[in-house]
């Protein structure tokens, strides 16, 4: 009741005039943003995050997480349309979208998309809500040791289920992440490490710049370097509409649920995102479905299980990010320094230092997602416009924020010239199948590493038992070992000869 | 050119062996600050160290295994030519003329460029290819005053 009531008061100070027009303009900016191939919503929140420095704190907040919201929803529409997934996060949708867009019903794909995206949302609320502060609790028995192996934990699973069919290259990435990380002066003694010359790099690689390259600047180097795509040409049929039927959303209730649970689950592990949360959900609603046969030749329920999944990582990635300062998703990574930046200290001390900030995200989530179910019902005409805007127009404007957007937060040079080298490099690992998840995990969580490991040995005057003897530490030790264990070629090919449901081909 | 191929693997884990060794070196000669009587566990190069030689084993295991590793099937489809005018003309852009020019300046001249690289090739006539040099300059103007404006006056940043 109390949480009831923390949320209505949460809900009522937002919606504002001036609120209310941060939501509209944010979640229709992330909607834009998520629809156009190759602009993903990390790029999106970090670019965005360089514009809300001047905005006071909640403003500043609402308009990031309606643009999280805005830009994995909006990732479907180029999936349906274009057969390219405007967002990693809608892959699994442009396998049912497009097909279905192919017969003659965009419409009733991109209604489907919208309502499940909503009811995702909404399920990932309830979850956010019921599960953030219990998990607070418990990251208050943490100690160095179990924040030490927390950080492992998050780089290894990142690593091992954002790498598809090489987990190693999930985790080379998130090695070179914590590599990066211990550029500059280290948390414990104040030591300045790895500078290579450059006093600029005292202070460590700020986070922004280099999410705006890896993210930014790649993709503006993605996009260019990749053949243009074609639209499909809308022919309408007689069943397109515009309006999902509730006849199929009462049908297709089990898949909704299951999916919001399974996508809020997955945005509760580290690092891993929305794109396993949208190929989990579909591959659990496959299983169970009575019509499975039809999933990857315009199933409804399979696009309506990828979109559900896919957005409640958002709400899910978000309970990590405030209860432990440890993001679910690349994204959420990008909040959990825009929450910095604005005076939050996302972690265990939350839900004592601003007990009621988890309902006012869920408050801002939910008008959120009633923002995306508005424009996805009705402005589905806007959106096909632009995504017919030419890449050569919109990409010159695009690399000019990134070059400003970093600037703006310390006005140095040097923060360009690092989003160009992490631009580069995040191109060149982009290309060779290295996912970019890891690395930001590793670039976050290299600190804490580090601390943790150090105050633990010190503390136990160099003596490693307790790593492996405390209970949450022997856990964390165990799903560990177990995961890489798994990732080993040999206990795959294994496991695919027994056809265990953990193989990776099996899900996907 | 594939980058996603068995040479580029090896040729990657033949850099990331030697970055994991340099990582691993620059620990261990890293100052361990007896001078402060700090505990010899937390010399601030222990974890270098530890990445560093976990690095060498990934790239061990990533040149191992080169050859086994499952691979998308055809070319890449991407434009060499087209990657490699952005990310020169780009660098030129934020590492060149911002911070030498006035940034409204400097993002007219780049926005400017960038669309007329890839637009004015496809007009066929004289009189098209006018038309179209003169929408670019103006898309760049727009585009360079805007983002400056915004930036300066909304957000009241000193522009490099």
């Amino acid at each position: 009741m109390e949480a009831l009531q923390n949320f209505a008061v949460a809900l009522m100070a937002l919606a504002t005039p001036m609120g209310l027009f941060h939501v509209a303009w944010a979640t229709l900016l992330g909607i834009f943003v998520g629809s156009l191939p190759g602009l993903t919503a990390t790029m999106g929140v970090a670019l965005l995050t360089t514009l809300t420095y001047t905005m006071d704190r909640d403003s500043a907040i609402l308009v990031l997480i309606c643009m999280y919201v805005g830009a994995i929803y909006g990732g479907s529409r180029s999936a349906i349309l274009l057969n390219i997934p405007g967002t990693p996060a809608s892959a699994a949708t442009s396998l049912d979208g497009y097909p279905l867009a192919k017969r003659g019903e965009a419409g009733y794909a991109m209604a489907l998309a919208t309502a499940g995206s909503a009811f995702g949302t909404l399920v990932g609320i309830l979850l956010l809500v019921l599960l953030a502060p219990p998990l607070a609790a418990i990251a208050f028995d943490f100690g160095s040791f179990e924040f030490f192996w927390l950080a492992v934990f998050g780089v290894v699973i990142s690593g091992q289920l954002t790498g598809g069919v090489s987990p190693l290259k999930g985790y080379i990435a998130g090695l070179l992440g914590l590599m990066v990380a211990m550029i500059g002066s280290e948390g414990i003694h104040a030591h300045v490490r790895f500078n290579l010359g450059f006093d600029q790099l005292n202070g460590g690689i700020a986070l922004i710049p280099a999410m705006v390259g890896a993210f930014g600047f790649a993709e503006v180097l993605t996009v260019m370097y990749r053949r243009e795509a074609q639209m499909v040409d809308r022919k309408k049929s007689r069943e397109d509409r515009m309006l999902p039927r509730l006849v199929d959303l009462a049908r297709y209730k089990f898949t909704i649920i299951r999916s919001g649970v399974i996508g809020t689950l997955v945005g509760i592990i580290p690092g891993v995102g929305e794109d396993i949360g949208a190929w989990a959900s579909y591959a659990a609603a496959r299983r169970t479905s009575a019509e499975r046969d039809s999933f990857g030749h315009g199933s409804k329920e399979g696009l309506t299980a990828a979109e559900t999944g896919n957005s409640a990582v958002v709400p899910g990635a978000l309970i990590p990010a405030l209860t432990l300062a440890v993001p679910g998703s690349a994204p959420a990574a990008v909040l959990i320094a825009a929450l910095f930046l604005h005076g939050i200290r996302p972690g265990p001390m939350i839900m004592f230092e601003q007990p009621t900030f988890i309902y006012s995200i869920a408050a801002m989530l939910v008008l959120a997602t009633i923002a995306i179910a508005i424009y996805g019902l009705s402005l589905t005409r806007l959106f096909i416009l632009v995504l017919r805007i030419p890449r050569e127009y919109l990409m010159p404007v695009v690399f000019t924020l990134c070059v400003i957007g970093p600037y703006a937060l310390t006005q140095r040079v040097f923060d360009i010239w690092i989003m160009v080298v992490f631009g580069l490099i995040g191109f060149v690992l982009r290309q060779m199948n290295y996912p970019m998840a890891p690395l930001v995990l590793g670039i976050i969580l290299g600190s804490l590493l580090d601390k943790s490991l150090r105050r633990g040995l010190t503390l136990t005057d160099g003596d490693l038992t307790p790593f492996f003897t405390r209970p949450i530490s022997a856990l964390f030790v165990i799903i560990i070992v177990l995961s890489i264990l798994a990732g080993l070629n040999p206990v795959r090919r294994a496991m695919a000869r027994l056809n265990l449901p953990g193989s990776r081909k099996d899900e996907t | 050119m594939r980058f996603d191929s068995a040479n580029a693997d090896r040729i990657t884990a033949i850099a990331l062996l030697c970055l994991g060794a340099a990582m691993t070196w620059g620990g261990y000669v890293m100052d361990r600050l007896e001078i402060r009587h700090i505990h010899p566990a937390s010399i601030p190069g222990l974890v270098p160290m530890i990445l560093g030689v976990a690095m060498m084993i990934c790239a061990v295991a990533l040149a191992v295994s080169a050859d086994q590793t499952e691979r998308a099937e055809g070319d890449d489809a991407g434009s060499w030519p087209h990657f490699a005018f952005t990310a020169i003309w780009s660098c030129i852009f934020a590492i060149g003329l911002v911070s030498r020019l006035p940034f409204v300046v400097a993002a007219a001249i780049y926005v400017a460029g960038f669309t007329a690289w890839f637009l004015l090739p496809r007009a066929e006539t004289q009189s098209a290819r006018l038309k179209s040099g003169a929408w670019i300059l103006v898309f760049a103007v727009v585009t360079a005053v805007s983002v400056s404006a915004l930036f300066r006056y909304g957000f009241l940043v000193r522009l490099p």
